[in-house]
């Protein structure tokens, strides 16, 4: 049998192609077929595929913080589930290889003839509006796991090719939009059935062996030009620390800190003196720390590269348990997704912007805004769930200006249409525009945030998760903060200041104004 | 006497229909008017004496638009949205990329107007628009000198009211202005903008560049391309020219599609590699459009022939990266410097890799006008490959392979990924670089044929010629499919008849030579992409179907939900025919002129070298052959035979085991 161990510079790029069409051709299929807004429309979903040991091999290019993450969702689905061919596993537990608990991950094993093992893995995560909890929209100021939704251990959504019902009806009983869900749980079905066909279809082209040759060829190339980036960066220990608002429960900062250590063509990232978790729902997973640093890290490659495990293998992750960076069960988690990310992701950029200032950006925005609200639309007598996330301003560059009104960093997910917005749910958006002069001065000016402003037609269940609204974003050399942002409530004539987290119920006629951060300057000047 | 004229490229070229048969003329072209290579074209062909029914792909919109060269624009939109086209959706280009630029926008923000006006989602008038508002920017917009304006509120698609009245204020003022609902009566507003402002951006220079020819043309009939494969009026395009932006390579489709037909194949999958790039697109026996296009970061939301593009070509350079993977493109030596084998170039591309598998005869290049450099291809090929451990020819393979793989991509995101077969579909190639690449890439997909058409060089302007008047027309109206009657139905639908009916008789067709046809824009209740279908009784059925293919699964049982009515109106023109050649027999002795070696998968051939012109309908050629045309190469692999049919198109295909 020929041998596959040598690398063949032409076969490396041509599998790497394949590899990663795989993965695209498997979003392409979510994000048409999906039914919520937030996939579709939002494009808060991954997609990839994986060895027979959970590695990553390639994952489209979708929502960086969903990408470190995917490879535990694989490897708790192999660790808690006995499978079988024609079983797709489903889960959503942040302690069992989720993120937060919206994020439902689907993994489906491949096996090829001869195996007794799954040759291969198809894996996709998606954003759902809704999976039950304490508030719609299932990102509450909770205080325990519990009541932020249905917890999915890692279970059997389909066996042997036949969906289980049970499981099925069992999650859908504890959802407020069981319909869409059960429409967004189809999609990621055909996601993965995509992955799985497109697999055998190489492997019946190419062998078994050659695939899974260039499989682990592929992650070594990545970790090669990852470890040529790090030696890009001069050796030294480059530290750093940031703070996040409160966690929504009390008014107390929370210090996050990083330790950068490069040594040749490798790093060490050690949070040791963040502080532990907390009882608001800020708190991160492992999992979510290893994204932002794999984001982070990846972010200072210049030019393409598969996204798999071998990027990360140059890169050790400290984070101490219990901290809010590598929280334990039950802590809440919503908003270590979507909140704590950010402000790793700065720190870790604020770190390395004291090794190579010339190519790291002043802080972006931060936070993702996210705002939730669900009721009972007096239109239609039916119950809505409705979940979205406000963009902000982009940092400065050592080049540019900031962008103004974008997504940065750990997401990128497209607003909903007003037009849209206003047809399906009883509100009425009043204003959507940017927030002049909210970007930090400088020799280049941050990004502006950006205003939205939401008048509800009936009472409705608010929740707003967001950061910055104290510590702004921080400018580089000389290079002013950002404006902060800012949450109001207005009930007639009067304006009451809310916090960064806040969980209220409005009256018909309330008003929500979030005014989002503006990013930082960078470098002295006007 | 009919021309097409296609401005795109290097050349223009002409394609002339004459009651002998059509004719072909090429000049260079001029970038800075395009309209003077095409009176240089038709004066020295001695076109202008006659009278001219000219269709015409211009490129005057797209450069305006890539070059943000187009009028003085400002934007109205309701109060509290002014800054709707610079947020647009809120997202990023490169998802990795810290050290982004920011781009210059379209409008300043000082020329972005928000207007006291509101309308809701159901059409009701919530505050009438301020025209004493209106007044003050109008006396601003003069003050800054402004040319054109859009006009965008919100849900306008349900009721333009407001809009209306803003815009007749605005034109008592005789300021250029382009409305939204006008333009695309269409829900989701940052794309409806956005599509509206492309056209207001691009209408003032294209209303001088078509009156300036018009005048030239003394009285002949104009007719425009649009991007949707359809020509238009010149009226048209000056009231819509946001409908013309990517017409050329739209006429390539057509012109492949009309061929194609000719020679007896409906389904194709067009490939048409050139130097930098490579177009790919398929038409499933009709031409297919799509209304998720993107220009230069923004939206375009108009029905374009659904071709996608990657960044593969001829001059693409191969290298070597970090990791150690063999990297093809997208950089591109282009025509200047050019590959290695031009004689400038200091990098190696596709092109030095097909010279040295012998695919490029270098003694006649552009019919021998041209003269390559093989040594230099040689000499830093050679290098490289040892470097790498490899031979040159083993390079040479691997640049090949690799750019064939990149292609394979791109054909699959249009087929495989849109739930088609490629083995149902021939590949049409056509191009400057697609000759040597077809073949090998119709195996790798297993397409069972490839046709090299005659002319492939004048595709384009043979495509405009060959083309009808298509109009499109759409409005959103979001009703659930259980809530709306087929009476009802047909209610919402008559005013976009009545419109495409008189719009076509106004372009100068009678009642027999106009179609028009109606489509659904139909989703699942709570999805929020469309699947076009035909409107039929049984819409919903072709909408399940639809969606099990693209989507892999449907659902009777699911409430549906209409988005948009379509109406495609089509004014039908009368096809010229191409001359049929006699059979001349299966020897194509004459044509063959000398041999040559050629390698394919590491092994060596002497192969046959036939010149295209020499060929004759009837002649078959058997693989390996190389047959070498004005502006491009073909390649016929060992295992494959090619055939020349009765309008000297080749039709190569693999030879049965």
């Amino acid at each position: 049998m020929k041998s596959y161990d040598e690398i063949d510079p032409v076969e490396l790029e041509i599998f790497k192609s394949i590899f990663i069409s795989i993965a695209e051709e498997m979003g392409v299929a979510l994000c048409r077929a999906s039914f919520s807004p937030n996939i579709k429309e939002r494009k808060d979903y991954s997609c990839g595929i994986f060895d027979h040991n959970a590695n990553t091999v390639a994952m489209g290019d979708h929502l960086p913080v969903h990408l470190g993450a995917m490879p535990l969702s694989v490897l708790s689905a192999i660790e808690n589930v006995e499978l079988h061919p024609g079983d797709t596993v489903m889960l959503n537990d942040p302690y069992r290889g989720g993120t937060h608990l919206p994020d439902i991950t689907l993994v489906s094993p491949v096996y090829v003839q001869g195996l007794e093992q799954p040759a291969y893995y198809a894996a996709n995560r998606a954003h759902h509006s809704d999976v039950g909890g304490i508030s719609p929209g299932s990102m509450p100021l909770a205080t325990e796991l519990f009541q932020e939704g249905v917890i999915i251990p890692p279970v059997k959504l389909v066996r042997g090719g036949e969906i289980d019902r049970d499981i099925l009806s069992f999650v859908l009983a504890n959802v407020r939009t069981p319909e869409e869900r059960e429409g967004d749980l189809t999609a990621q079905l055909a996601a993965n059935r995509i992955g799985h066909k497109r697999l055998l279809e190489i492997t019946e082209k190419y062998g078994y062996q050659r695939i899974s040759a260039y499989m682990s060829h592929l992650q070594d190339y990545s970790e090669r030009i990852m470890r040529s980036a790090i030696k890009g960066i001069p050796d030294g220990v480059y530290t750093f620390s940031d703070y996040m608002d409160d966690d929504g429960i009390s008014r107390q900062p929370i210090k996050i800190r990083v330790a950068i250590k490069i040594k040749g063509d490798s790093a060490e990232v050690d949070f040791s003196g963040t502080d532990p978790q907390t009882e608001g729902s800020i708190n991160a997973n492992y999992a979510i720390t290893l994204s932002a640093t794999m984001y982070v890290f990846r972010c200072i490659i210049k030019g393409d590269v598969p996204y798999n495990s071998g990027l990360l293998r140059p890169i050790r992750v400290i984070a101490p348990l219990g901290s809010v960076v590598n929280a334990r069960p039950p802590a809440a988690v919503a908003g270590g997704n979507v909140e704590t990310s950010q402000r790793i992701t700065d720190v870790l950029l604020g770190a390395l912007a004291r090794a190579i200032p010339e190519r790291v950006p002043a802080a972006s925005s931060g936070t993702m805004n996210n705002v939730t609200f669900g009721g009972c639309d007096p239109r239609t007598g039916k119950s809505f769930a409705y979940y979205e996330t406000i963009g902000g301003g982009m940092g400065a560059s050592p080049t540019s200006h900031g962008i103004s009104g974008v997504h940065t960093h750990m997401t990128n997910t497209r607003n909903t249409p007003i037009e849209a917005l206003e047809h399906y749910l009883p509100l009425r958006v009043r204003r959507y525009c940017l927030r002049r002069l909210s970007g930090g001065m400088g020799r280049y000016r941050g990004g502006d945030g950006i205003i939205r402003e939401y008048e509800f037609m009936s009472p409705a269940d608010i929740n707003i998760l967001s950061e910055r609204r104290r510590f702004p974003p921080y400018g580089l050399q000389g290079g002013m903060p950002g404006k902060p942002g800012k949450n109001t409530l207005v009930t007639g004539n009067d304006n009451r200041r809310l916090g960064s987290k806040v969980s209220l119920r409005t009256k018909e006629g309330d008003t929500i104004i979030v005014e989002t951060p503006g990013g930082g300057g960078y470098g002295e000047g006007r | 006497m009919r021309i097409g004229i296609d401005t795109g490229g290097t050349f223009t070229d002409f394609v002339f229909l004459t009651p002998e048969g059509m004719k072909v003329y090429k000049v260079l072209s001029t970038p800075h008017n395009p309209g003077e290579a095409i009176l240089n074209g038709l004066r020295e062909s001695h076109a202008l004496k006659e009278r001219l029914d000219v269709i015409h792909g211009s490129t005057v919109a797209t450069n305006a638009l890539l070059e943000r060269k187009g009028a003085k624009l400002a934007l109205l939109t309701t109060r509290g949205f002014e800054d709707l086209l610079q947020i647009g959706r809120q997202t990023r280009r490169e998802l990795y990329n810290i050290m982004v630029e920011r781009r210059e926008p379209l409008i300043p923000r000082e020329l972005c107007f928000g207007v006291p006006e509101r309308t809701l989602y159901n059409g009701e008038v919530l505050e009438e628009v301020d025209l004493s508002a209106i007044d003050s920017i109008i006396e601003e917009l003069k003050r800054e000198g402004v040319e054109s304006v859009a006009i965008c509120f919100l849900h306008s698609y349900v009721n333009p009211a407001n809009e209306e009245l803003a815009c007749s204020r605005l034109q008592q003022h005789n300021l250029y202005t382009s409305v939204s609902h006008r333009v695309l009566r269409e829900y989701r507003e940052f794309e409806r903008c956005s599509t509206t402002a492309i056209n207001a951006y691009v209408a003032p220079l294209m209303e001088r560049y078509l009156s300036s020819l018009e005048v030239e043309l003394r009285g002949g009939r104009l007719r425009i391309m649009q991007s949707n494969g359809g020509c238009i009026s010149s009226q048209s395009a000056r009231e819509e020219p946001v409908r013309t932006i990517l017409s050329g390579p739209a006429g390539g489709v057509v012109g492949a599609r009309e061929v194609a037909v000719l020679a007896g194949y409906d389904r194709i999958i067009s490939f048409d590699m050139g130097g930098t790039s490579t177009d790919v697109c398929l038409c499933d026996r009709g031409i297919m459009t799509t209304t998720e296009s993107t220009l230069s970061d923004l939206p375009l939301k108009m029905p374009i022939i659904d071709i996608h593009t990657v960044g593969a070509g001829g001059g693409s350079i191969a290298y070597i990266d970090e990791g150690g993977a063999l990297r093809v493109g997208p950089q591109s030596a282009g025509a200047d410097p050019g590959p290695l084998c031009y004689g400038k170039g200091e990098e190696v591309t596709v092109t030095d890799a097909n010279l040295v598998l012998g695919r490029l005869d270098p003694d006649r290049f552009l019919g021998g006008k041209m003269k390559l450099y093989p040594e230099r291809t040689y000499e830093a090929m050679g290098g490289f490959a040892s470097r790498l451990g490899m031979d040159i020819n083993q390079l040479a393979e691997g640049v090949v392979r690799v750019a064939d793989a990149n292609m394979e991509r791109a054909i699959r995101v249009i087929s495989v990924e849109r739930g088609y077969d490629p083995r149902d579909f021939v590949l049409f190639s056509f191009g400057g670089a697609g000759g040597m690449h077809a073949c090998s890439l119709a195996q790798k997909l297993r397409i069972p044929a490839v046709i090299m058409p005659k002319n492939a060089g004048v595709l384009s302007a043979l495509g405009m010629l060959l083309s009808d008047t298509i109009k499109d027309y759409s409005q959103s109206i979001l009703k659930r499919g259980d809530q709306i009657t087929p009476p009802e139905l047909n209610r919402s639908f008559k005013p976009l008849l009545e419109t495409a009916y008189r719009d076509l008789q106004t372009e100068g067709f009678t009642k027999g030579k106009i179609e028009l046809l109606e489509y659904l824009d139909v989703r699942y209740v709570g999805q929020s992409y469309e699947i076009t279908v035909p409107y039929t009784s049984g819409y919903r059925e072709e909408f399940n179907k639809l969606h099990l293919r693209l989507y892999s699964y449907s659902d009777e049982k699911r409430p549906t939900e209409i988005v948009n009515l379509r109406v495609k109106a089509m004014g039908i023109t009368d096809k010229p025919t191409l001359i049929e050649q006699e059979d001349r027999g299966e020897e194509p002795t004459e044509a063959r002129i000398d041999r040559r070696r050629m390698l394919f998968e590491g092994e060596v051939y002497q192969s046959d070298v036939y010149l295209r012109e020499l060929l004759q309908a009837g002649n078959i050629i058997q693989g390996p052959a190389l047959i070498i045309d004005y502006e491009s190469t073909s390649v016929v692999p060992p295992n494959f035979t090619c055939q020349v049919d009765r309008y000297e198109n080749l039709i190569i295909t693999l030879k049965e085991k």
